[in-house]
């Protein structure tokens, strides 16, 4: 368990998962998939998709732009479910099939 | 039928159109031979306009970046304090040192800056590349020129915030290369409202005409991207367009193809129903997907009538592709994509995807621009490996033609423009006489 009350309150059955998916970017998400198990990435997925729907209205009610930290960390979260997103529905497997070798690096992306 | 089916518009096929490029196999030597390439490098790329950034990289005055095109040159792209954009070839009239570069100088680097200063003996530029100062000058000699001390001017032209560079002093400019269709119907486009930006970068180690290849035809998403529409490939043949829905338009150099793709979903209403391990969920509970965001903007005015000039049914996005190595897709659903490939040997190519969206408003908007990128990265990626895959097998020489079907014209198109730019311009070594007088800092 990581430490309590990182996350709006209404969100804090998702704790657990802060401390390996709350990540601001998205070389560090795309680098934690790779790193976990398609089992694990199943784990974090159906943790968070139940919820996913009232965090998107939740954050809706804030501005984008200022986001507080407790909010800015459910929106890396809901950047994590995206980014296993593929793997658990489609590809059973954390790298994409097929790619070989081939990896993007990413030189921009947005601040928030 | 599916609704998919219903985009079949029963036409002829589209090559005949074009009797200048027959319909018989093909060689691929322009895409293995060394000697091919290195024609290619004079015929093309110093001759051609080719894109290096966006005016967003440079927002104001006394901003710059570097671009290493191998083989071309190592130029700075600035902003000069007369707020006019200037690419410069990278080096010091002094010795030759490169003048910009941070810790490690083969990288590319960006910043701000009043002048350059070369970190061998400290002679500075202004940022349009004019010398301002030489540190002890008096122990030179009377041929140290007074005011004709520079890093060597690119050429350089703006179109639509995108920055070309040109390594020959006698193209024709630009706007005039890119013709009247590509400049009427890209400058249409809004582009300054799209500064969201994700760009990504990757080596592909194959041809760099392979690499566009790979986007030039609609035969290949069932079977690369199989497993992203269904795992049963026959499912997933049904749910590509049919191969006589899709706009053409070869006007060379340039091309242009305009792709069908799904509507939107309906505004939202109630909600998305239990969370599932479906990927179609997951498009429904972000809005968005491959084909964009679902709640598209009405504010940017990027739907003009420019948009769509084939008249596609269910328009998704016009793909430009500018000649030689430049895509610039506009997208339906409020968003643009740029590709672009850039060799630095026959086998192998920097790879660069840019995607642009507006600033979004909310925070469901910002998520829905995420899964688009996400999708787009992953097909990508699928689409970078087949290239590596084909490039391996194709130099190995076994077979000396291949067979392109009509869903291929753009490659059989664009592979013969750039077999034609060669022809008309036969490498250095054929005519020994005629000797092009060597711009300053053009080799490595």
């Amino acid at each position: 368990m990581t430490t309590t009350g990182t996350l709006p309150e209404k969100f804090s059955a998702l704790e657990p998962w802060v401390e390996d998916w709350a990540l601001a970017t998205r070389p560090e998400r795309y680098e934690k998939r790779l790193s976990k198990t398609i089992d694990e990435l199943q784990e974090f997925y159906d943790a968070i998709a139940p919820v996913a729907e009232e965090a998107i209205e939740y954050l809706d009610g804030f501005d984008v732009n200022d986001l507080p930290e407790a909010e800015t960390r459910l929106m890396h979260l809901l950047y994590s479910m995206i980014m296993v997103s593929y793997p658990v529905n489609i590809f059973k497997q954390p790298r994409i099939p097929d790619s070989g070798a081939a990896f993007f690096n990413t030189a921009v992306e947005p601040a928030i | 039928m599916s609704s998919i089916q219903k985009l079949a518009t029963g036409r002829d096929k589209y090559t005949l159109d074009y009797p200048e490029l027959g319909t018989g196999p093909v060689s691929y030597e322009d895409s293995y031979s060394e000697e091919f390439y290195q024609a290619e490098k004079e015929a093309i790329f110093k001759r051609t306009w080719l894109k290096v950034g966006r005016v967003e990289q440079l927002p104001r005055n006394g901003t710059f970046f570097t671009r290493e095109l191998k083989g071309l040159g190592s130029i700075v792209v600035t902003r000069h304090t007369d707020g006019e954009i200037y690419a410069l070839y990278n080096v010091c009239a002094h010795r030759g040192n490169k003048v910009v570069w941070q810790e490690h100088p083969a990288e590319e680097s960006k910043g701000s800056a009043r002048q350059f200063q070369c970190k061998y003996h400290g002679w500075r530029y202004g940022l349009d590349g004019k010398c301002s100062y030489v540190t002890k000058r008096d122990q030179f000699f009377d041929s140290l020129p007074d005011d004709k001390l520079a890093m060597p001017q690119v050429r350089c032209e703006v179109f639509a915030g995108f920055i070309f560079v040109n390594f020959s002093k006698d193209a024709p400019p630009l706007r005039e290369f890119l013709g009247e269709k590509l400049v009427t119907e890209i400058e249409a486009w809004p582009f300054e409202k799209f500064t969201n930006h994700w760009s990504f970068r990757t080596y592909v180690k194959g041809n760099w005409k392979i690499g566009i290849d790979a986007l030039l035809e609609w035969y290949h998403p069932a079977y690369v991207h199989g497993r992203f529409l269904d795992t049963d490939v026959s499912q997933a043949e049904k749910l590509v367009p049919p191969m006589d829905s899709y706009h053409y338009d070869l006007f060379t150099p340039h091309m242009l193809t305009s792709v069908p793709g799904p509507p939107p979903l309906k505004k939202k209403q109630g909600s998305v129903g239990p969370a599932a391990r479906d990927m179609n969920w997951v498009y429904k509970l972000f809005r968005a997907g491959l084909f964009g965001p679902d709640d598209v903007r009405d504010d940017l005015g990027h739907l003009t009538p420019e948009r769509n000039p084939g008249e596609v049914k269910y328009w998704s996005n016009d793909q430009y592709w500018a000649f030689p190595n430049l895509s610039i897709q506009l997208w339906g659903r409020g968003y643009y994509i740029t590709y672009q490939y850039i060799p630095d040997s026959v086998g192998g190519h920097n790879y660069e995807v840019d995607i642009y969206f507006p600033e979004p408003k909310t925070v469901s908007e910002r998520l829905a621009q995420e899964l688009v990128v996400d999708s787009t990265i992953e097909f990508a990626m699928q689409d970078t490996n087949t290239v590596e895959a084909t490039y391996s097998a194709i130099s190995q020489q076994a077979l000396s033609e291949y067979h392109l079907s009509d869903m291929e014209l753009m490659i059989r198109q664009f592979h013969h423009v750039v077999r034609s730019a060669v022809a008309a311009r036969p490498p250095r070594s054929a005519s020994p006489i005629r000797q092009e007088p060597r711009q300053a800092g053009t080799e490595k």
